[in-house]
């Protein structure tokens, strides 16, 4: 079989084992991309790494104590060492002068330390029935079983309902939370009940993705969703699509390869999709943001071009028939670049013909370039009328600002202006 | 120079937080009138926000207690409206103006119950009463600081209260939504509320206040705005004082004197 048609023969549930890791991957990233949206919301990515590391002891011990891979133990033990992994960086930072961040990594690395030589111990022990308690470094999926998918289903479902129920509380604490304790909000049970939840996600997820790369998993999700959105609930639904996603097909190419570990493959599939989201995203996609920087681009271009020829034909008043390039590069102030894009885009709208070598402005064009220098002229009066600025000190701003007047400001100016003349250096302000 | 009156809308007593050792405000002691403009102006890290955050229970003081008339906030909690410092919060948060405004509501409605028709309705006239009727559906990232504010101001107003404590609304915002905000104050204390403000310009704040206290991590004046807005309590509350207090307080931290703790 080849790689692509392993990878298809995965989402058929040929084998057993593969319906379980397919619902096992589901149900872990889809409640990740729920809860770490308000992990995301709060920019607590780092409390999330913390609470990651530090469910591995747990799960060691609860393997010693249980002496096998029973999830509920081992789901219960990861909860109270993340758990307690919160309590102690609130209660270092709070009561010394360790900043919050130093005491994060300060538990971090004693918490993930303790599970690491707790492991080793196991594994040099020769215990019966340890083997797959290093999948949670760095994850395995496929060691999962139908036991492990029964919990997952279970904690999915309460975590989902505390969630709706909270809903509106979660949210005000994330946004503000001075105003929700202000209003009576019960802020320190709300805080230990999205901790709880977040614990328990992370302890689930870690099965999956190990505890290395768990804190992606809650935070990638939400904030690959912000970016098709300003709405927190259809976030939060994408957030979740978005991570269910990449758990089960970073689980179904781990599975292909056997023997890779889960986590880096979730992530991955998480960050791409992440990276396509901020290219293509309707919000602040970095696409979208450069398609409006090019067309705004291309019409500051165009415009003072086309001003250039006023000044050269003295508003229009002269007729020098047509205008070399030459002249223009030397006369216009515009950089060549800028100039060339300027000739090539007004020549393609029609605004801009060759005439005997050289340029004339069609009717259109003259309209576009008197239009340009009234809305400056009218900008610099305005300027230096109201904000009482030094004639000398108008031009460069009115440069930027006359490509962005509208019609309506343009009206809105004229009027507060009482239908000026002439701009402040005295020159006659052009009408169309 | 501090004025007693009675039947106050809040009183303060011995009230003092400590943030690492270092006092931010110290044995404030104050009543404070009903149905005023109340202004509160001190020099940066003065206390005010401080002092409001504690009347509104977010922080704990570590000394003194707050009555708001006459009882304990718990008991009048829905008769009080904070609005925070506008930069309190990250308005990349994804949410539209509109609802920003509805959380005010919640103060009504608690955690769980729905908002209705009312509610909606009184949302709409407070976004009107703010002029951001038009402004409902925009994701708040995209308004300039003016708006902003105004959105704080419309979440307030939906909250129906009696007491309304804002810090520093008149930060960040243009000539003319300064002088709209302050008729809609007007307009507020006319219907009998008292609204205390945070300010910093001494230019404007006798056009604006009846009442005004002074801070300077210790409580320097508070009373009728005429009696106060005197040059030499001026002096006292940024002046030279300033330089001792501080001196003080930044000693007390460095020596890890003892303040009194609860
Ligand atoms: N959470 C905090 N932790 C530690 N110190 C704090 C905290 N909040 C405020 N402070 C300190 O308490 C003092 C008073 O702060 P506060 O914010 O109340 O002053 P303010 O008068 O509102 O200042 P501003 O005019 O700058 O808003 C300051 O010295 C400040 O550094
Ligand atoms: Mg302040």
């Amino acid at each position: 079989m080849t790689w692509w048609q392993e990878f298809i023969s995965f989402f058929s549930f040929a084998e057993p084992n593969v319906e379980i890791v397919f619902w096992g991957s589901l149900l872990l990233s889809a409640v990740s991309g729920l809860v770490g949206s308000f992990t995301f919301l709060r920019k607590q990515s780092l409390i999330g790494d913390v609470i990651a590391h530090s469910v591995l002891p747990g799960i060691c011990l609860a393997f010693l104590i249980g002496k096998e891979k029973d999830p509920a133990y081992l789901l219960i033990g990861a909860t109270i060492a993340g758990w307690l992994s919160t309590v102690a960086v609130d209660f270092i930072s709070s009561r010394s002068k360790i900043k919050s961040d130093t005491a994060i990594a300060l538990v971090l690395s004693v918490f993930f330390g303790l599970g690491v030589l707790i492991l080793t111990n196991i594994q040099h022990s020769g215990m019966a029935n340890q083997s797959g308690l290093d999948q949670f470094i760095f994850g395995r999926a496929s060691a999962m079983n139908p036991a492990d998918v029964q919990v997952f289903a279970v904690v999915d479902i309460l975590i989902t309902l505390v969630v709706l129920l909270f809903f509106r509380a979660f949210k005000l604490l994330s946004f503000d939370p001075q105003f929700a304790q202000s209003i009576g909000f019960p802020l320190d049970l709300l805080r230990v009940i999205l901790s709880v939840i977040t614990v328990a996600t992370v302890a689930m997820g870690v099965q999956a993705v190990g505890v290395v790369l768990m804190s992606a998993l809650l935070i990638t999700p939400a904030a690959a969703a912000r970016f098709w959105t300003d709405r927190i609930r259809v976030m939060m639904i994408l957030a979740v699509v978005i991570s269910a996603a990449s758990g089960v097909i970073g689980a179904a190419i781990s599975y292909t390869s056997s023997g890779m570990p889960t986590g880096p493959w979730i992530v991955i599939v998480l960050s791409a999709m992440a990276l396509l989201s901020s290219l293509v995203g309707k919000n602040k996609g970095l696409l979208q943001a450069r398609l409006l920087r090019w067309s705004n681009d291309r019409k500051i271009a165009i415009e003072n071009t086309l001003k250039s020829f006023f000044y050269l034909t003295d508003g229009f008043e002269d007729d020098p028939g047509p205008i070399s390039s030459k002249t223009l590069r030397e006369k216009s102030r515009m950089h060549r670049a800028d100039l060339r894009r300027g000739i090539f885009f007004s020549r393609l709208k029609g605004f801009l013909k060759k005439e005997n070598g050289g340029w004339v402005l069609s009717e259109e064009g003259e309209k576009i370039s008197k239009e340009t220098v009234r809305k400056h002229r009218l900008w610099e009066l305005y300027i230096s009328k109201f904000m009482h600025l030094k004639p000398d000190h108008v031009h460069d701003d009115a440069e930027g600002i006359e490509h962005i007047i509208t019609p309506e400001i343009e009206a809105e100016l004229e009027e507060l202006l009482e239908f000026p003349e002439t701009d402040p250096h005295d020159k006659a302000i052009p009408k169309v | 120079m501090i004025t007693e009156v009675k039947d106050p809308s809040i009183e303060t007593h011995n009230l003092t937080v400590v943030y690492n050792k270092k006092p931010a405000i110290w044995n404030i002691d104050f009543t404070l009138p009903k149905g005023q403009i109340i202004g509160i102006m001190g020099p940066n890290g003065s206390g005010k926000s401080t002092l409001l955050k504690s009347i509104m229970g977010i922080v704990d003081p570590n000394i003194g207690y707050v009555r708001i008339f006459d009882e304990t906030l718990d008991e009048v909690r829905d008769r009080v409206s904070y609005v925070p410092q506008r930069q309190s919060v990250d308005w990349d948060f994804p949410a539209s103006v509109y609802d920003v405004v509805a959380m005010g509501r919640y103060a009504r409605k608690g955690m769980f119950k729905r908002l209705n028709k009312a509610d909606h309705e009184v949302i709409l006239e407070c976004l009107d009463k703010v002029n951001l009727l038009p402004y409902q559906n925009r994701q708040i990232s995209q308004l300039s600081g003016g708006q902003q504010q105004r959105v704080f101001l419309a979440r307030a107003l939906t909250q129906e209260a009696d007491v309304y404590l804002m810090d520093e609304p008149l930060v960040g915002v243009d000539a003319s939504t300064e002088q709209s905000i302050i008729t809609l104050l007007k307009q507020m204390k006319s219907e009998g509320k008292t609204i205390l403000v945070v300010h910093h310009d001494l230019h404007t704040a006798s056009d604006y206040f009846d009442w005004l206290v002074l801070l300077n991590t210790r409580l320097v004046a508070s009373g009728p705005f005429s009696e106060v807005f005197a040059e030499d309590i001026l002096k006292d509350t940024y002046g030279g004082q300033l330089t001792t207090l501080s001196k003080i307080a930044s000693l007390l931290k460095e020596k890890s004197f003892p303040m009194r703790h609860k």
